[in-house]
């Protein structure tokens, strides 16, 4: 039975998913790809988590597949590179069940710390098909599709949504879940799953890497056929010699555009990689120059160059390698330029719509008012000031921490960068006190190494974890210190002062309520040769306001404007939300209808002018 | 027949609980339905928005484009500035009076403009506007939380293209238990808030 439902991008794609009749589910929480592995739970036979990381989810669900199960790893773009290592070698190897890779891209980095397209790594590079959706409804379509076709080929299969796909809404058909999955079976085959440098009788004693290697080359002509009969490439007719391209949601938002043209231009939807190579010939017949539109990289214009030019095919490729500009969202209006430029003769007709004559001030974001981070990035701000110390940042809601108005962090790169460049910067004699912020999520990621590294080598880094016991940045998701499972079930959490006790780290375990308890702890840590460890243990208070738990008693804080003299140190050490200069005065203001009462700020004034 | 919202404000301002309320009825009314929202690291007091397109015939784009809103719904003074151009100058807003400032503000770095000055510039933009102090309203209901809906009260009043009950209902469906009963008083005094239309 079908049932119509108004739901997001990411729950269309784990419906697909689980209408596949996927058994295993596993990946690390990161926008825009978060909800998907959510959206799983619930199903009986169904086995969903979240895994320390994205590698880590790959694999469980690569030894799922091995068994015939279904299975599909999620992950954002970063995640994908976590998982490269792995993808290179699953790509010689093949899988049994079917396995869905997502690999969700965030074009214009807006929730992410770099901008990237997962299409290249993914087919350029480890040689796996992509379906690029334009929709939730298309998402979910190509995923279902993506799994039959992943055992079919014996490869892995890719999804890529972009953001815009993920966290859409739209109106899709549910429809049953199958009743009777296969049961899991495993038999050896070792020729294909050691993947080894070991000679190989049967093929003259060649070796293994290479022959898996030729194997994988091979199915490139099996994929080349599929994608060439696709129902996700399609041709759109249309006047004049200028054709235009639309790869997953850069079809859509030529559609959009359509409206405001005077004339329907030919156009090409692809959605597949590989590209339906005749597909693409029989489109550029009679055509002067095709603009193509894809997020993010020039990457499928690059394919088309290379198609073009092997088979003497005279037609002009433009699209995102500067015609359209090489890096941020596609919207409307760049394609409604690029096609001013490309076909002036094409009347564009778009609504004028007035200028507004007022300014509108940047909106950065930063931590919540009432988070427990505010209290241990104050300690650190004032040890650092004293010491002339450096920070190295981690992802995660700490990281508003490096901007204004605390400016703390100075590094910010990838999961759990911040030890080992923070350790570093001390090998490379800088003379400073050297710290590094991460949080517990990151650690379990794979922090953790560069922890035990520099315990291992006794440096003299201080690391300070911000344990506020689940994944809040990405909206809660349970991690090895949580102690409960994704499902709700119970688990041991990750004793962090026993593991910091077993690689010979002293560590200080402090109340980041209490800012002198930190202050106190991260001055004891720069005076001690050789690596530490600051636990500033706390629940994150967002998640714990929403379940009713108080992790402080809320009071009523005031200003007091005797005592208060304008030095700034409440807003620039601090950084509340709530609380504000005004500039006339010469005074703070703590805004009561921001304010939750957390009080940290009173230990952070030093005149005693907030009571 | 064809219906743009742009709902936009700061993180945890209960963006999404109005842009579904919103969707589930045009929805319910067997239109197509397309929409897009700010969700995960964006938020945490940053600037949110949600798009909602509505329509009787194909809809391709989650994304509003500049000047096509027939409606903007700005719960807080510069979230609404901030996308007043997607919507079209003979659309409506409403406004929810309520300033949230900057981290840049509070540093006396930057301005945040001054309430006649936003008023201004919003009604020469657009003359169909309406501006209501629904978080003052909620505040005083209890919970500032609560604005948002207090918001969607508002709405049914000066949008024929809702029906209070049906409204009513959806906001009853979708708040959590506890709030259930307060929420609903929220969009009842809401709907009371604009006397005339």
């Amino acid at each position: 039975m079908e049932e119509k439902r108004y739901v997001m991008g990411d729950t269309a794609i784990a419906r697909g998913a689980l209408e596949a009749g996927v058994r295993v589910v596993a990946g690390y929480p990161g926008t825009p790809a978060t909800e998907i592995v959510d959206e799983c739970l619930g199903v009986p036979g169904v086995h969903v988590e979240w895994a320390n990381n994205e590698k880590v989810a790959f694999e469980l669900c690569t030894g799922a597949s091995l068994c015939h199960v279904r299975a599909m790893p999620v992950m954002k773009h970063n995640g994908t590179n976590v998982v490269t290592d792995f993808l290179m070698h699953v790509n010689f190897t093949g899988i049994r069940g079917g396995l869905v890779l997502i690999s969700a891209d965030d074009p214009g980095g807006l929730s992410s710390q770099n901008e990237e397209d997962t299409r290249i790594l993914v087919h350029q590079y480890a040689h796996l098909p992509i379906f690029d959706p334009s929709s939730p409804q298309e998402a979910k379509a190509m995923v279902k599709e993506a799994f039959d076709l992943s055992e079919k080929t014996e490869l892995v299969f890719c999804l890529r949504p972009v953001t815009r796909v993920c966290h859409a809404r739209g109106i899709i058909a549910f429809e049953d879940l199958p009743k009777d999955l296969p049961a899991a079976h495993y038999e050896p085959d070792r020729e294909r799953f050691i993947m080894s440098a070991v000679e190989m009788p049967k093929f003259g004693g060649v070796k293994r890497p290479q022959i898996r290697h030729r194997w994988l080359n091979e199915k490139q002509v099996l994929l080349q056929g599929i994608m060439e009969e696709s129902s996700y490439n399609w041709i759109e007719k249309g006047e004049g010699k200028i054709g235009l391209v639309g790869c997953g949601m850069g079809y859509t938002l030529i559609k959009e555009a359509e409206q405001f043209l005077d004339r329907k231009l030919p156009l090409l939807k692809l959605g597949t990689l590989p590209l339906p190579r005749k597909k693409i010939k029989e489109f550029a017949k009679g055509l002067e120059k095709v603009v193509i539109f894809e997020e993010t990289e020039p990457f499928v214009e690059g394919l088309f160059k290379k198609i073009f030019h092997e088979d003497k095919i005279e037609v002009e490729v433009l699209g995102r390698s500067g015609f359209v500009p090489s890096d941020g969202e596609l919207t409307v209006q760049m394609i409604l330029e690029s096609i001013a430029k490309a076909a002036p003769g094409v009347k564009i007709t778009q609504p004028v719509v007035p200028t507004l004559d007022v300014h509108v001030p940047i909106r950065t974001r930063t931590q919540c008012v009432g988070c427990n981070y505010r209290g241990i990035l104050n300690a650190l701000k004032q040890t650092v000031r004293k010491h002339k110390g450096i920070v190295a940042g981690d992802i995660g809601c700490h990281d508003a921490g490096s901007f204004r108005p605390m400016e703390l962090q100075s590094t910010i790169y990838c999961m759990g960068s911040s030890v080992p460049m923070g350790s570093g910067m001390v090998l490379a004699g800088v003379n400073r006190p050297v710290f590094a912020f991460i949080g517990d999520s990151t650690l379990y990621h794979n922090g953790i190494l560069g922890l035990m590294n520099a315990a291992n080598n006794k440096i003299n880094v201080n690391v300070i974890l911000g344990e506020n016991t689940v994944t809040a940045m990405t909206g809660f998701q349970p991690h090895p210190g949580t102690g409960v499972t994704l499902a709700g079930e119970k688990t041991t959490p990750v004793n962090v002062p026993k593991l910091a006790e077993s690689m010979g780290i002293s560590y200080r375990v402090v109340n980041p309520y209490h800012i002198q308890e930190c202050r106190e702890a991260l001055e004891a840590a720069v005076k001690e040769e050789g690596p530490s460890l600051i636990v500033s243990s706390m629940p994150c208070y967002l998640l714990s306001t929403r379940q009713g738990k108080k992790i402080f008693e809320p009071r009523e804080v005031r200003l007091d404007p005797e005592r208060c003299n304008g030095c700034m140190i409440c807003i620039n050490d601090f950084g509340c939300p709530a609380i504000s200069i005004n500039k006339q005065q010469k005074k703070v203001a703590i805004d009561p209808m921001i304010c939750v009462g957390c009080a940290l700020c009173v230990d952070v004034c030093k005149r005693g002018a907030i009571v | 027949m064809k219906m743009d919202v742009v709902i936009s404000g700061v993180g945890g301002q209960g963006n999404i609980f109005a842009s579904l309320v919103i969707s589930q009825y045009a929805m319910n009314k067997n239109l197509n339905v397309l929409g897009a929202e700010t969700i995960g690291a964006a938020q945490r007091g940053g600037a949110v928005v949600s798009h909602i397109r509505i329509s009787d015939g194909t809809i391709y784009s989650p994304l509003i484009s500049r000047g096509q809103a027939d409606l903007l719904i700005g719960m807080e003074f510069v979230e609404m500035l901030r996308h007043m151009r997607l919507l079209n100058p003979k659309g409506t807003y409403l406004l929810n009076a309520m300033k949230i400032p900057t981290v840049l503000n509070n540093m006396g770095l930057d301005e945040y403009p001054a309430t006649e000055e936003i008023l201004q510039a919003a009604k020469k933009y657009c003359r169909n506007g309406y501006v209501i102090e629904a978080s003052t309203l909620a505040k005083k209901l209890g919970n500032i939380q609560m604005t948002n809906v207090v918001m969607l009260g508002a709405l049914v009043k000066i949008m024929d293209f809702f029906d209070y009950d049906k409204v009513k209902l959806l906001v009853q469906a979708n708040s959590p238990t506890r709030f259930k009963e307060a929420n609903l008083r929220g969009y009842e005094e809401g709907f009371q808030l604009i006397k005339s239309h």
